[in-house]
């Protein structure tokens, strides 16, 4: 049931992810409200499939590669709803629902069944390190989604190209303000998450540090957010240039966590799909 | 005598604008004007439309009219334009073709710039001006209550009005895609040039909160500004302002006022905010390479002309949809009026009771031996008995004619006696 659930939701993902492409792109008026819909839609079978597996392990818990993205893919497709409602820029499900679909497609394919966790790990930091830690991820990726979004609206002004995209898309200020909210709401939850991540583990092995990878990738994370905003606040760093930033710091999160869990390296995040 | 709809006059593609301008009609004239036209024998209802780039006038005649008449009451009257320079560029539409003309004038498919929006506007209310004046009857009523909605819907279901096909309104809706809002901005207007003060005015309309205009005369610009609500100040001590501006208009005659480098330098003054250049002049106030500072963004007259062209042919695209819109709603109106017609209805009433009437005689007689005297009296008492009974409904469906009882009566009429069913 889980399986067909999250199946469902990647096919609603993939169909508003061709509703907004023929809606931004080719100025389908029909497939206006489609992708929206569908996103939303998307969400809440998304959230059945996760449900039914919290109520059969118990815990929200992420144990497993697929599980992770599925999760992930969840909190991203909920970012944008909260986003849509509070500053009505469904546009952006434009780039946030293919990220949901190919995220959701991968969790299919390498969909393994609930899994326990292993007893020596539970805790009682561990439910809340793992909301905390994809939750901010979650909103990084909206971030990241309007930050794309913006660029491709500049280039449009930039190169006198109006059209279709141009009259689709916000204005430059207000995504770089929906920009600047997700990073702050994100920058407290990255920091929270990996001071939950340390209590869990002196919980558990007496060391609030361990210098494992996972570890090392998020403080680089927090050195880049934390650049950001500072520069942000004091210099006066948007547009542009912050979006630029934005996208790094969301590739470098990528990058983080699939080397952390598809190559073969030890550790409580994952330990390697390869492995 | 048929009941016919007659659409008379010159417009913005038959007539040259002198002529226009010639043939406007004022609107306190309008009154005086309806009345005449009323006169001319067959003229049933009329509305008369006058804006800049029409003088039409609509109207529901009975049997043949003049059309010199017409021409002379509704076009020329005192105008002092001769009917052999008016006849030429004058367009007379009959019966569908009047109402089709009416539909798409409505629904700004016959504007010059199609899609816009004033030409509705305009039509309520010179319409109700002649309803005012008693001019309208069922017939016109009806058309243009449904030209109204054929419009509404037109704008409503096609993308035909959607984007800004003026300048300055690009200009607006350009500054709208960089800023969140355009409250509380500030924009600077370089030089006086007309197309600079008219954007200028599109902006404070926008929600422009304050306008700086500087211009090498000061006397001039403080003119403008006095008028605007704005701020004057000399051309040299622009450069000073320029970090405040969020929008800046080059009309003026100076060449290149505004470079790159100083531009770089406003931004950083401003934390980065983005600034918006808009240059209509020619030869162009700034230097092109504004356009590659990060922040700011650049656009020129051709820049601006080529986003109003795109929306221009979009918004013909759109109006393709329009037209097929407007040839159902003329099916409708169609029908309709053709159901009004209150000579088919009295003949196909005759000639129903009148089959019915031959038949029967036929029947009757065939079965009798009567001779030729006798077979002729029952003809006639047949024939007068049918007289009789459609006396009455004949003459108050005529007496009805052009009132509002009219379509009621019609299809009672129709009802009562099984006719045909005219809107099938």
């Amino acid at each position: 049931m889980e399986l067909a659930f999250l199946q469902l939701a990647a096919t609603a993902y993939l169909v508003s992810a061709l509703a907004f492409g023929a809606h931004v792109l080719w100025s389908v008026e029909r497939a206006a409200s489609a992708g929206p819909l569908l996103l939303g839609l998307g969400f809440l079978v998304h959230g059945l499939s996760i449900a039914w597996r919290t109520v059969d392990s118990g815990l929200v818990t992420v144990v497993g590669f697929a599980e992770g993205l599925s999760f992930f893919a969840w909190l991203v497709a909920g970012a944008w709803l909260v986003a849509q409602r509070r500053y009505s820029l469904s546009v952006i499900g434009a780039v946030v629902s293919p990220l949901a679909f190919a995220l959701t497609l991968a969790a299919v394919i390498l969909f393994t069944g609930a899994r326990a966790v292993p007893a020596e790990l539970m805790g009682p930091w561990l439910p809340v390190h793992v909301s905390l830690a994809f939750l901010g991820n979650a909103v990084f990726a909206l971030a990241f989604a309007v930050s794309v979004i913006y660029l491709v609206q500049e280039n449009a002004l930039k190169s006198h190209r109006a059209g279709s995209v141009l009259n689709r898309l916000p204005s430059l200020e207000q995504l770089d303000r929906v920009n600047f909210t997700c990073l702050a709401w994100g920058f407290p939850l990255l920091t929270l998450g990996i001071m939950t991540g340390g209590l869990w583990a002196s919980a558990y092995s007496g060391q609030f540090w361990s210098g494992e990878p996972r570890e090392i990738f998020s403080i680089v994370l927090w050195v880049l957010y934390a650049g950001l905003l500072q520069l942000r606040f004091t210099r006066g760093l948007r547009g542009r240039r912050a979006s630029l930033a934005t996208m790094l710091g969301f590739a470098i999160l990528v990058l983080a966590y699939l080397a952390v869990n598809v190559l073969p390296v030890a550790g409580r995040h994952g330990g390697g799909v390869l492995s | 005598m048929a009941r016919g709809l007659l659409v008379y006059g010159i417009n913005h593609h038959s007539a040259p604008v002198e002529l226009r301008e010639r043939l406007s009609v004022p609107e306190e004239a309008l009154a005086q004007r309806l009345g005449e036209l009323l006169e001319v024998p067959g003229v049933e209802e009329a509305v008369l439309l006058s804006t800049c780039n029409r003088v039409e006038m609509i109207a529901c005649c009975v049997g043949d009219v003049s059309r010199g008449e017409l021409l002379h009451k509704a076009l020329l009257a005192d105008s002092g334009v001769t009917p052999e320079l008016a006849e030429p560029h004058a367009y007379q539409h009959t019966g569908r073709e009047a109402v089709r003309h009416l539909f798409r004038v409505a629904s700004s498919l016959d504007s010059l710039v199609v899609g816009e929006p004033q030409i509705l506007g305009q039509m309520k209310d010179q319409y109700l001006l002649s309803h005012g004046h008693s001019s309208t009857g069922v017939v016109l009523n009806r058309l243009f209550h449904k030209s109204f909605s054929v419009a509404k819907r037109v704008r409503s279901e096609t993308g035909i009005a959607s984007k800004s096909v003026s300048l300055a309104s690009v200009a607006v809706d350009l500054a709208g895609k960089i800023f969140e809002s355009l409250e509380g901005r500030t924009a600077l207007l370089l030089g006086l040039g007309e197309i600079g003060e008219v954007t200028a005015r599109q902006l404070l309309s926008a929600g422009v909160e304050r306008l700086l205009v500087a211009n090498r005369t000061l006397e001039t610009a403080l003119e403008l500004a006095r008028e605007l609500d704005g701020t004057a100040l000399p051309l040299e001590r622009m450069a000073g302002y320029l970090p405040l501006a969020d929008l800046v208009i080059g009309c003026s005659g100076g060449g290149q006022l505004v470079m790159a480098a100083e531009v770089s330098a406003a931004v950083k003054e401003r934390r980065h905010r983005p600034m918006f250049f808009i240059d209509l002049a020619v030869p162009r106030n700034f230097d092109p390479a504004i356009n590659n500072v990060d922040g700011a963004y650049l656009y020129d007259l051709d820049d601006l002309a080529s986003v109003a062209n795109e929306n221009k042919s979009s918004r013909r695209r759109e109006a393709n949809e329009g037209e097929v819109m407007v040839e159902q709603e003329v099916d409708s109106f169609w029908q309709w009026f053709e159901g009004l017609e209150l000579v088919p209805t009295i003949v196909e009433l005759r000639e129903s009771v009148e089959l019915i009437r031959t038949t029967e005689l036929m029947r009757t007689l065939d079965k009798m031996s009567l001779d030729e005297e006798s077979r002729e009296r029952v003809d006639q008492m047949t024939r007068s008995m049918m007289n009789k009974l459609l006396h009455s409904p004949t003459s108050v469906l005529k007496e009805a004619g052009g009132s509002n009882e009219e379509t009621g009566l019609l299809s009672a009429t129709r009802r009562l006696f099984g006719l045909g069913d005219p809107e099938k």
